[in-house]
Parts: C-alpha cells; structure tokens; sequence
C-alpha cells in the first residue's frame, strides 16, 4: 500500500511544475549565482586585482607590488598616477588599491565604512604584503611569529576550497527543507480533495495512512539532494574531503528531519494558501538564520548562537566538515547527526500532538 | 448489512449526533435524508470509520468497526460528496491506487479496475488525465473509485450533485443497477424522484436524531399532508412579511415568490394572514402528498434547501 502511495504521489509531483522547479531547478539557480558570486570575488583562480602607484622605477614600490602579486588572491595592476588610484576605488571598481610615496608611509586606500567582514580580510592581507616588503629586518631572516594550525582532532582541509564546496551544501540545506512545505501541501491538499476521507475509510491503520503520506517524500527529498549533490560535484567540482557514507547519513538525516517539519506544517495548517505564504517565509528565514545564504562565519557571535537554534545551521557544520575536511567520518559529524535527529523528534512530536486525522 | 447502535458525536460541548439507531438489511438501498447540520454527514463518517464515535457502535457485515476495522471497513464502499479523485492522474491511475488501499494488486486489480470502469462507463477515456474530464465523468470516476474493490455495502454522499443531467441519469442508472446486483446501498441526494425511485426506505435525520424511518408510502401515509403552494405579488418587503406570516399558520418554505406551506389549520386563516400584511396570492395549488411534504412536516424545512 505504502509502494501504491509512493508511486501516485511520484506521479502527482512530476505534473507539479512548480514543485519541480522549485525543489530541483532553483536550487541549481541559486548554486550558480551564489557560487559565482564567490569565486568571481577574488580566489587563486580569480584574483582581485589592486591598483598600484609608485614613482617609475621606485625600488620600494615595485617590491610592494611584487608582494602583491604573491599574495594568493591579489594581483597589483600598475596605474598611472596616485590620484588614479583613489578613483578606482572610489567608483567601486576595486576594493582597495596601494600609493607607494618614495618616502614616508604606504597609503593603502580602502573604503573605511565598509562592512569590516569584507574590508578586514583585504587590509589585513595588504598590511601584511607591504610589511613583508617593507620591513627593516627582512621577515624570512627571523624566526616564524606565527604558524597556523587546526586544533587537534580536526581532519585537515582541503588545499583549495572552491566557492561551490560552500553554496552547493548552502542551498541543498536550503531547498532541501523545501520538502516540508510540498510535504504539507500534499497532506492539506488531499484534506481539501476528499482523497483523505477515502483513506481513512479504507482498510489502512491511520498510523499508515500518515506513513503512507510521508514516506513518498522523503523519498523524493532523498533523490533531490542526491540530484544537487551530483550536479555540485560533476558540474562545479565540487569535492567531497571525508567519507561518502558520513555524506549520505547526513543527508538522509536532513530530509527525515524535513519530512517531520513537514507533518508539523500539516497539523497546523488549514489551506494551501497559509502553507505558501507563511511556510515558505518560515523556511527562508530559518535558511537565513541557519548560514544557508549567507555563512555563520561571518556573522556576529550572537547570531552564530541564534543558528543552532534551527536544523540548518548544525545540517550545513556537518555537510561543511564532510566536503571540506579530508577523512571526515561519520562518527566526525555526529553532533550534526544527533541534532537533526533532535530536532526531527521534536518536530514529529509536535506535529502528532497536533495532528487530527478527523479535521 | 449495517447495523448503528446508540452512535453519537459531540464535537466540545456541542452535540452533532444524539444516540442513533439503523440497521440497512443486507441487498437493501436506505435514502438517508436530512437538512444541513442534521448530523446526516457526521453519521455517514462514523459509519465508514472516518470519524471516531463518542459513544455507540457500528457493526458492518456483522463485523465490529471499532475492533475489527480492517475487515469491516474491507466491506465498505464510501462514494463522498467531494470529487475524492487525483486530477492530475488517469482514471487507471487513480483506480490502481484507491483499489491498492483495500489490498488488491496484480490481475485481481486488473479485473476490478476493468469492471469499475466499465459500470461507469469510462473504459474508453481510463488512460486520459482526470483533470481533462467534465464533470458529470469526475462524479462517474468518483463512484468507480469506491466500488473498485466490490463492496458488499456503498455509502454514496450526494452522488449526483451538480452533474449535467445525461450523467446524472448515468451515474442514477449505475447505482439502480448495483442494487439490482444486490449491493448494499445508502444513499444521500437533493433529489425526491432519486430517492423515492431508489430506495426501500428512507431514515429522515435531524438534529442528531432518526425523526422517521420507514417505506416511503409508510412515511408519506403517516407524516404527510396535503400541501399548498402560493404565489405571491408585492414588494420584497411584503413577501417577507407574508412568509413571516403564514409561519405562523403552517411549516413553510419559501422559493423567491412561492411558498409552500403545509398548515396547521384551515386554508382561510392562511390566506386571511397572508392578506392582512398587504400581500396579493396570484395562485393557489393543492399539492399532492409525497416524501417531500413528509420531509416538511418532519423538518419544517424543504429538502432541496435542505438536504
């Protein structure tokens, strides 16, 4: 009987336009423009490019470009005066860009009300090629100051981190918990239809008419992460460092967890309309919270704390660790493992409490 | 066939069903009629199991619903109101999955699904998507997905409603047939000549309770009498007034201009009120006793408005 609900509700979602696109094509959307943002704003492959004044044949200046250009992610572009340089930056064209005086101080032009996330990163690399160069003691001569390091029992990570080993797992997580809300459209639609009523009245415990309505998409949730995970690492290379299996536990972890939140959104719901327009503003935002869109990295301390408080954010530490860190196994991942089950207990619980079969 | 003892619902503090009491005898066709909020659907879904009583029981088949749901309910055919159909699937499609819920696979499935199409008469489109059908073929689907699995008893909840009268006749036709084949059949319907022509009896419904039970000459014999209807001429105020006013004289149920009354009284002091409240009577007809001025006098409601 659950093969019989299986197979009609595949049907039903591959006549569902809008289902389809919105669970397989968007997501795919999303991966390339969020994936391009990144990788177009300045990696190894791509490097940002720092417009550079110094007096022609100025030794000093030209070793600050040299350690420019050696910076991994920055390349110095020579311009022609130091008025030519601020311009550059100031019509947004570049980041940052380096006037080189013959004497005094290097003038590292940048825009100081910028977001310190983005503009740190830059002046901190910039600072540190011009004291490379620019130092009385040559760097190199003198024992290291620094060395950086992951703390004990944190697989290494990958040598190059590509933009699609972080917007791929962001909008699987995203749009994978898209499934609740088709999940929940199926339960209130079937309510609205009468096909419900037929169920119940057939020779089917209710413990299996639920099932028989949940287990179809997780399934399909299934196939979904499975497609965008495929089409991340065979379209945009995207990696994955640890175990397939820690991959695949995760993910099955994710859509069972979705699939609760989807009966949740059942038991409350009273139309398809409400799902539409309240559920997927609940989903975005736990997106948004959870680092979907944008990552937990860079947000505030207080927001970090405020992420775990949704399934995505621990979904998208796991699916991190398993892309980015080689070896990653699934004994790695299990605080994200034993979280999602948590919040898939909670949500299943809730949405049984809640859940009439008789509304 | 079907047997509720004592069976109520409260839904909170409100009582939707009192404590009824029906037997359908096995090969019987039952017309269970009642105005809105009579209790007749909450009824007809606690005799498929769909809503859980508050108290009595239904017995299917000799089977006890409450503990033994699966064999009573294997039993059951339920033909509901709504079009209970997948739009977006075929009619095989559909037919496949309804006639899954009750076990039935392979060639077994084949067959039923072959029969059901062919007592609808919708082999011929059973591969088409339901979503291009009219309506009068979603209804005939409707009822083919709850006689897939060939129940001993089908519950039909307005089976004919809103269809175009050649379906209406087909789908009115196909449930004759099915008690000729000796079905089981409860049936609810807006329409006195469906019922009166289909039904053994009749159990009229209201507030929760059975008011009336019985044959239809039995019913009409005892509870019906003979009927008037008025048509009436003045202004929208008037008619309201007269309306108002021959309640006072007899149940009445108005049709725009028309009243339909069944008095208490003489038919002078009738037209005497109707009169005195500035109303002109254009016409004045007997109407013959039937099941629908039975239903009158038992609900004081018409069934069309009501049923």
């Amino acid at each position: 009987m659950i093969g019989a609900a299986i197979k009609k509700d595949v049907w039903l979602l591959l006549r569902d336009r809008g289902a389809l696109i919105s669970l397989f094509l968007l997501p795919i959307i999303f991966i390339v423009t969020f994936g391009s943002m990144f990788k177009f704003g300045g990696d190894s492959g791509t490097p940002r490019p720092i417009p550079i004044w110094h007096a022609p044949g100025d030794a000093r200046g030209e070793a600050v470009a040299r350690s420019v250009s050696a910076t991994e992610g920055f390349t110095a572009v020579a311009v022609g005066s130091a008025e030519e340089a601020r311009r550059l930056v100031t019509t947004s064209a570049n980041d940052a860009a380096l006037v080189v005086p013959d004497t005094g101080p290097v003038e590292l032009v940048i825009d100081t009300a910028a977001p310190v996330q983005a503009r740190g990163p830059i002046q901190g690399a910039l600072t540190a090629a011009v004291m490379r160069t620019l130092s009385p003691v040559p760097l190199d001569k003198l024992p290291p100051f620094i060395e950086v390091k992951s703390p004990p029992g944190i697989s290494h990570p990958l040598e190059h981190i590509s933009s699609f080993q972080v917007t791929v797992p962001g909008n699987a997580v995203l749009f994978g918990f898209y499934i609740a809300l088709t999940t929940a459209m199926s339960f209130v639609g079937e309510r609205r239809t009468g096909t419900w009523r037929r169920l119940l009245a057939a020779p089917v415990p209710r413990w299996k008419a639920l099932l028989a309505t949940l287990v179809p998409y997780f399934f399909v949730g299934v196939a979904q992460l499975t497609f965008l995970f495929g089409v991340g690492a065979l379209g945009f290379g995207m990696q994955v460092a640890g175990s397939l299996a820690a991959l695949a536990v995760l993910s099955l972890c994710v859509v069972f967890c979705a699939v609760c939140l989807g009966l949740l959104f059942a038991a409350v719901a009273t139309s398809e309309k409400q799902l539409g327009g309240i559920g997927s503003v609940v989903l975005l935002v736990m997106g948004l919270i959870g680092g979907c869109m944008v990552p937990r990295i860079v947000m505030p301390a207080f927001m970090r704390g405020v992420g775990h408080m949704v399934p995505h954010s621990w979904a998208l530490d796991g699916y991190y660790d398993v892309l980015v860190r080689q070896g990653t196994s699934i004994a790695d991942i299990a605080p994200s493992i034993g979280a999602l089950l948590g919040f898939a207990v909670l949500f299943a619980g809730l949405g049984l409490w809640r859940f009439r079969f008789e509304r | 066939m079907l047997s509720l003892r004592g069976l109520g619902k409260d839904y909170g503090a409100r009582t939707a069903v009192a404590a009824l009491d029906l037997d359908v005898e096995r090969g019987e066709c039952l017309g269970l009629l009642g105005p809105n909020g009579a209790g007749k659907t909450t009824t007809i879904s606690m005799a498929c199991g769909v809503v859980t009583p508050s108290r009595g029981s239904v017995s299917i088949g000799g089977i006890d619903l409450a503990s033994r749901p699966r064999e009573a309910k294997a039993k059951l055919g339920l033909v509901p109101q709504d079009l209970a159909v997948y739009d977006e699937l075929s009619a095989l499609q559909n037919l496949r999955y309804f006639g899954a819920l009750y076990g039935l696979a392979g060639a077994a499935l084949a067959s039923r699904i072959d029969w059901a199409l062919g007592v609808v008469g919708l082999r011929d489109r059973a591969g088409e998507p339901v979503k291009h059908y009219s309506g009068g073929m979603k209804r005939r689907l409707n009822l083919a997905a709850g006689l897939v699995h060939q129940p001993e008893l089908v519950i039909l909840d307005e089976p004919t409603v809103g269809v175009d009268p050649q379906s209406r006749n087909h789908i009115f036709e196909t449930v004759k047939q099915l008690g000729k084949d000796g079905m089981t059949i409860v049936y609810t319907s807006h329409y006195m000549e469906e019922v009166e022509a289909l039904c053994d009896r009749v159990a009229i419904v209201d507030a929760g309770a059975i008011v009336a039970l019985g044959k239809i000459s039995e019913l009409v014999a005892q509870h019906a009498g003979k009927g008037l209807e008025l048509e009436l001429a003045g202004a929208p105020e008037v008619l309201d007034a007269a309306d108002r006013a021959a309640a006072a004289h007899g149940k009445v149920v108005r049709d725009g201009r028309v009243l339909r009354v069944l008095p208490n009284d003489g038919i002078a002091s009738l037209v005497a009120a109707i009169e005195a409240v500035g109303a002109t009577i254009v016409r004045i007809e007997s109407r013959q006793a039937n099941l629908e001025t039975a239903f009158l006098a038992l609900t004081g409601r018409g069934l069309r408005d009501a049923a």
